[in-house]
């Protein structure tokens, strides 16, 4: 596994160039609006080869990102650019991209390889068919690729559009929510062909709102909330900020108030609360806590029944790391 | 090479079946009518009259709005457009080949249609045969003149198919005949215009043999619009 050349440029000065071979995808102070309604909210990074996830909850601007960086959508200030070049008003650009875009449409009077073969004579291909052939071997469609698209399931639907997208075999590949609707087989064959595909030295940017499968698949990640950058780089330290961060632990005993007492002489806890006979903890760090909370139990001769993170979603992560920016 | 693949995959597209079946019963309205005057022994005086009131101001502009509107407007709608506008493809070409087949599509049905229903409708002797002929060329024409305007109008708006309806029926159905000058901006003029080109008896037309001039310019207009305005398309339904 490659590392990714990830780097977060500065905002302040966002023409500087990244060290190394020139990003392949690059957003300096780009936001995005519509009417009244930020989308995007001055957004800077850059991006090379590898695998980037672009992680955030639903509606957090992750397909308005991807559209800008596809040219389907004008940024309102900034600059996009991919592999050097400005993405709007550029169909040149569709030689080096591929995308993967999330709505299922295709033309559902295509078979699957007629389909991807339409991608691949559009692209001015020498030899579409043989292209198209090798494309859809890629995603493990061959089954089914005689078979009019509008038969196909969603997941069959997820991998023409895959095939569609690599048939040219492009420098970077933004995909958008690849694996809505792939079962875990799929899921993991397709993880395994991002993978390869980031080693031969593509850059591939993808969105996803599901925390593992960025996990799973991507060198470097980048968090969006409410149209913010609220978090860039690898994904190990993205990981600890999230853990790190403070935590509220509902807990059920035989002993609320002697377990709250217990509680509190824990370095790791900062606060506990006794309400509606219901103990909720506050603590600093989460696995200091969770490593301690057994031994506390039994120091006091307490019995625990339950101990429940109660403010894990997703999008309490998210909040959290855009409040500490 | 990639204007056929798109010429292809538009064509294929336009022909659903149920639309398909829908415009050809559309075209076949004036052969109907041909046929029940025929059928009463009849046969009218002023085949062009006929043809310009029946093809040329309804069945023309109804036909090519609706291929108009699906050859691109539809695509861009349910997003299988998307496809097609990530490829390295010049803007102008994806636009004339949608107006070449959408035109061709429309013309296909009406051009033998319009021959079918004068030959049927024309009083022997009335010299109709080459007033047929005339307002057929012009139905030709005007085909791809309007399916380019239909184009332009679905690239523009999503609601291309209800101003493209209100285009046909309001502005030349109503005020371009009302207003003396506003013909110039009117379609069905051209296609007068043209068939009085080819045989001065097929209609009284304003715009004369400056129809083909017309003709010209609005079909350039609504090419280059229509190429302009989706370089600059911007995908619905991003979050």
């Amino acid at each position: 596994m490659t590392a990714p050349s990830f780097a977060e440029l500065p905002t302040a000065d966002a023409a500087a160039p990244v060290a190394g071979p020139p990003a392949a995808l690059v957003l300096e102070r780009v936001s995005r609006w519509y009417g009244n309604v930020v989308a995007v909210n001055d957004i800077t990074f850059a991006l090379g080869a590898g695998v980037t996830g672009l992680l955030g909850p639903n509606g957090a601007g992750k397909t308005t990102i991807l559209h800008m960086l596809a040219g389907l959508l004008k940024p309102s200030a900034g600059r996009v650019s991919v592999g050097g070049q400005p993405a709007w008003r550029n169909p040149a650009v569709y030689r080096s991209i591929g995308l993967v875009p999330e709505r299922e449409a295709v033309q559902a009077f295509l078979s699957g390889r007629g389909f991807v073969e339409l991608a691949a004579r559009l692209q001015g291909l020498p030899d579409p068919v043989a292209a198209a052939a090798k494309a859809i071997a890629t995603v493990d469609l061959e089954v089914a690729a005689d078979r009019m698209v509008g038969t196909y399931s969603k997941g069959m639907r997820q991998r023409v559009k895959i095939a569609a997208a690599l048939v040219h075999e492009p420098s970077i590949l933004l995909l958008d929510e690849p694996f809505n609707g792939m079962d875990p087989r799929q899921r993991i064959h397709m993880i395994a062909l991002l993978r390869s595909m980031a080693d031969a030295g593509r850059a591939i940017l993808f969105s996803s709102h599901i925390l593992e499968e960025v996990e799973r698949l991507a060198d470097g990640v980048l968090v969006i909330h409410a149209g913010r950058l609220a978090a860039a780089g690898d994904f190990r330290e993205i990981r600890r900020l999230m853990t790190d961060r403070p935590h509220t632990f509902v807990v059920r005993s035989s002993d609320d108030r002697r377990l709250a007492a217990a509680f509190m002489t824990e370095p790791a806890v900062f606060g506990t609360e006794l309400r509606d006979s219901r103990l909720t903890v506050k603590v600093a760090e989460f696995g200091g806590f969770t490593r301690a909370v057994a031994r506390v139990a039994r120091d006091a001769g307490v019995s625990l029944f339950e101990v429940a993170p109660t403010d894990d979603s997703l999008e309490s992560v998210f909040a959290y790391l855009v409040s500490r920016r | 090479m990639i204007f056929m693949t798109l010429a292809g995959v538009t064509l294929r597209a336009l022909l659903g079946r149920r639309r398909t079946i829908l415009m050809l019963l559309l075209a076949g309205v004036p052969v109907l009518m041909g046929l029940l005057v025929r059928a009463n022994g009849g046969g009218v005086r002023d085949v062009g009259a006929v043809l310009d009131g029946l093809v040329v101001r309804v069945v023309l502009p109804l036909v090519a709005l609706v291929f108009g509107t699906a050859a691109l407007g539809s695509e861009l709608e349910d997003g299988t457009a998307v496809h097609i506008l990530t490829k390295p493809i010049r803007r102008s070409t994806i636009i004339l080949a949608k107006i070449a087949v959408a035109g061709t599509l429309t013309a296909v049905m009406l051009v033998p249609s319009t021959i079918l229903a004068g030959i049927l409708l024309g009083r022997a002797g009335s010299g109709s045969l080459g007033i047929t002929f005339g307002m057929a060329v012009g139905v030709l024409v005007g085909s791809y003149i309007y399916v380019a305007i239909f184009i332009a109008l679905s690239v523009i708006t999503s609601r291309g198919l209800i101003l493209g309806l209100g285009y046909a029926l309001i502005w030349e159905g109503v005020l371009a005949g009302l207003l003396p000058g506003s013909q110039v901006f009117s379609v069905r003029e051209y296609v007068r215009g043209i068939a009085a080109t080819i045989n001065p008896a097929a209609a009284d037309s304003i715009v004369g043999t400056g129809a083909v001039l017309y003709a010209a310019v609005a079909l350039a207009a609504a090419t280059a619009i229509a190429s302009v305005r989706l370089a600059v398309y911007e995908l619905r339904g991003s979050d």
